[in-house]
């Protein structure tokens, strides 16, 4: 019984000494240099705002996360379908290609503002932000996942006769769904980090809008607890999307 | 032999662990001694375990039983003093150094200043003069075993290890640098241990030649070959060659086949 | 040129061109709204004489911090990967570091610069924070993939763990870094943009933010085409830059 404690909690100290390290710094820099907390609470103070008023983030996070799963999924269905597409006609692919190669090569995150005045200060602009962002990856990993298939698709649907579907779930799909779920997982936290960089600059709504405000109020303590709050969302949809990915690959492979 | 072994393997056996639990007894119970600037071929059908006999030489291995002792020290002594050379059967050169560079490795390794003049000689001597400059991507099968034999004797080992480094060749190809092998041994007489499954290889370039039999490993047959040096090709041509030959190769027939 | 190859370069650049022409006829025809402009305008509006004051000290502001940011977050990332792969017992606790810090979004971790260094540090920071993950990542899986039997030799030969770190891990890390160095680029941008919005006083970041809120839409535009312009540039730079590697080393 000890032993098993022991050792679970050296493995979690193996694991998070430098995490750990850093937060203690933080502290220990902020008692000692005496800061005001508008300046920069310590982790403790932090800690002590959320825990005083759990349920004051818990609607904002929520509606921050539910923004980003829907982007999430708006952007991995265009995209996977765009990526299928041009996977489909060679005259589309050569023609798309080039584009879904500049546009990952760009920041895409500076196309927020220019999303924001096209579409409105709107919940809605923010789903489409979410989306445009993974959008792109979805292209990207699906497209290259189709293309480790045979070339000359198109000879390939003819020589499955008139089924088009039989070939599309017995080789499209399979061949492309690892990527796509590889592309699932390392979009989904950027997906949540995206909607709050949009709630931020457009200050509608959810955990953005919330740090915004707190700043804006000078109420650090809140503004580092709403940041907490945000990478806990963040990393718990890495967490959503592992588990997704597990599960879809051990039924599609 | 009067003198103390160079290499003496002293009762070793080696067992490995699988992923799955399992285990491997790959060899049991070797026990082999080599003399001091002899030169040992070890033969056997593949998968009796002489990787792992020359990897336990070289300390990449750890014994399960038994000790193995290059002149009375660990294995892992005569490495860290860079005084072991090793050529296998990937040549393992480093593809972004050309070959000059690739050979001058292990003086870099041992933290000493590099011998330029006596690269270029082993350069020379393997028969690479004009590749200094190549890069190994370059060069055919044959000429990347020479840079890597080079660079195994580079700094003048006291036991050098070769791990069928030419299983890859063609026989042509193969012949040629068996010859060439020969000639360079003949000049340094490094304590050598050769695995091949090459008869002919074995008896042409090895003071004594061991089999071994199929998994689990075992010494079967330990036999001199009495051939004057230098060695020419044309020992090979030699009835008492040929009657080697017959033995060696009647002894790796599968257990039942002989009587 | 293969003619496949030229082939699918001519298609990809007709691709790039149809992509221009339908930017320039919905911004003429108002398909989209008054807020997207005729690329046309656009390009004119950045050629103004009297705007290039304004754009070049707005550009020269942000490619610094891109620069800084791109430079100390790569060499941050390269020196904590070797660290995490010649001691072998910090990797765990330092791979939990980078990923929580990468987790943190980096809006939020603005107010925390501030106070820590300046507003206008925030940028460069975050920049380097960005780029340093990535270079992180690719470099300690690609210090690990030096092949087996090269790994041997190094045991036989009796090099010391440094020496195979120098000679062995990092010439074979090479290609895995030179990725990371194209991969990180436009994340090095959106790091700068980013750290402005929060409130830097120059900058990109700052123009793009400032004509949103004001409606200043070709300036917007042209704000964010530069950014994009430069990255893209950077970008494809490094891909040769990545490819002369690839071939070096193998
Ligand atoms: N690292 C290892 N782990 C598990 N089994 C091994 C390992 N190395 C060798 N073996 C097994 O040990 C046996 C002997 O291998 P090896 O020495 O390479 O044979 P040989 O060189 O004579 O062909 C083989 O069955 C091989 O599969
Ligand atoms: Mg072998």
């Amino acid at each position: 019984m000890t032993s098993a404690i022991f050792e679970l909690s050296s493995r979690v100290a193996q694991r998070y000494w430098a995490v750990a390290l850093v937060v203690a710094g933080w502290q220990i820099w902020v008692s000692a240099a005496g800061l005001s907390s508008i300046v920069l609470p310590g982790p403790l103070a932090v800690l002590t705002d959320f825990v005083g008023d759990p349920l004051s983030y818990a609607e904002p996070a929520g509606r921050t996360f539910a923004v980003a799963v829907v982007g999430l999924l708006f952007g991995f269905v265009l995209g996977s379908a765009l990526a299928v597409l041009s996977w489909s006609s060679r005259l589309l692919n050569g023609l798309l290609t080039p584009l879904g190669l500049i546009f990952t090569s760009i920041p895409v995150v500076t196309l927020i503002p220019i999303i924001a005045r096209l579409l409105g200060y709107d919940v809605r602009t923010v789903v489409a932000i979410v989306a445009l962002i993974c959008f792109f990856p979805a292209f990207v990993y699906v497209g290259s996942g189709l293309r480790a298939l045979p070339p000359g698709s198109d000879d390939l649907f003819r020589v499955f006769g008139g089924s088009r579907r039989q070939c599309f779930l017995r080789l499209v799909l399979p061949s492309s769904i690892p990527n796509l779920m590889l592309a699932f997982r390392l979009t989904a936290p950027e997906a949540v980090l995206a909607a709050v960089v949009a709630e931020f600059l457009m200050g509608t709504d959810g955990l953005g809008h919330m740090f915004r405000k707190a700043a804006g109020e000078f109420d650090t303590e809140r503004a580092l607890a709403t940041s907490l709050i945000a990478t806990i969302t963040s990393v718990a949809c890495f967490g959503l999307a592992l588990a997704a990915e597990r599960r879809v690959l051990r039924r599609w492979t | 032999m009067p003198d103390t072994p160079a290499i003496r393997i002293d009762r070793v056996s080696k067992t490995f662990r699988l992923g799955d639990g399992r285990e491997l007894t790959a060899l049991t119970d070797i026990d082999l001694s080599i003399a001091p600037g002899e030169f040992v071929a070890l033969l056997g059908p593949s998968g009796c375990g002489k990787s792992t006999i020359l990897r336990l030489v070289a300390a990449l291995e750890e014994a399960t039983a038994g000790r193995i002792t290059i002149e009375g020290r660990a294995p892992a002594e005569l490495c860290q003093s860079h005084r072991l050379g090793v050529a296998f059967q990937d040549h393992a050169l480093l593809p972004w150094l050309d070959i000059e560079a690739n050979v001058s490795l292990p003086f870099h390794l041992a933290g000493r200043s590099v011998d330029g003049a006596r690269v270029k000689d082993m350069i020379a001597l393997v028969g690479l003069a004009g590749f200094e400059k190549a890069r190994p991507k370059q060069l055919s099968g044959g000429m990347r075993q020479r840079a890597s034999i080079a660079r195994a004797l580079i700094l003048e080992p006291e036991v050098l290890l070769l791990d069928e480094p030419f299983g890859a060749l063609d026989a042509v190809t193969r012949r040629q640098m068996n010859v060439e092998l020969q000639r360079i041994w003949s000049r340094h007489r490094i304590t050598t241990l050769l695995v091949t499954h090459s008869v002919d290889e074995a008896l042409f370039l090895a003071d004594r030649v061991v089999v071994m039999s199929g998994r689990p490993g075992r010494v079967i047959l330990d036999l001199p070959a009495p051939f004057a040096r230098p060695r020419a090709p044309a020992v090979m041509r030699e009835p008492v060659f040929h009657d080697l030959v017959d033995r060696l190769t009647e002894a790796l027939e599968p257990e039942g086949a002989h009587p | 040129m293969t003619s496949a190859r030229s082939q699918s370069f001519v298609l990809g650049l007709i691709g790039v061109v149809l992509f221009l022409i339908a930017w320039e006829v919905i911004g003429t025809y108002r398909l989209a709204g008054l807020t997207w402009p005729p690329l046309s305008t656009v390009l004119v509006f950045l050629t103004t004489p009297a705007k290039l004051p304004l754009f070049e000290r707005a550009t020269a502001a942000s490619f610094a911090s891109v620069g800084i940011g791109y430079v100390c977050g790569g060499a941050g990332g390269l020196v904590l990967a070797l660290v995490s792969h010649l001691i072998a017992p910090v990797r765990p606790g330092l791979d939990r570091l980078v990923a929580v810090i990468h987790a943190i979004p980096s809006i939020a971790l603005a107010p925390l610069l501030i106070v820590l260094a300046s507003a206008d540090a925030t940028p460069p920071v975050i920049s380097g924070l960005g780029v340093g993950y990535v270079f992180y990542v690719a470099a300690t899986s690609g210090l690990a993939t030096a092949g087996a039997a090269h790994r041997d030799l190094f045991v036989v030969l009796g090099a010391s763990r440094l020496s195979t770190a120098l000679r062995l891990d990092l010439p074979s890390a090479l290609p895995a870094i030179a990725s990371a160095m194209k991969l990180s680029v436009p994340i090095a941008f959106i790091g700068a943009i980013i750290g402005e919005w929060f409130g830097a006083s120059r900058g990109l970041g700052l123009l793009i933010v400032s004509a949103m809120q004001n409606f200043q839409i070709p300036l917007l535009w042209s704000a964010v085409l530069i950014t994009a312009v430069a990255s893209l540039s950077m970008f494809a730079l490094f891909s040769l830059l990545e490819r002369l590697v690839q071939e070096r080393m193998r």
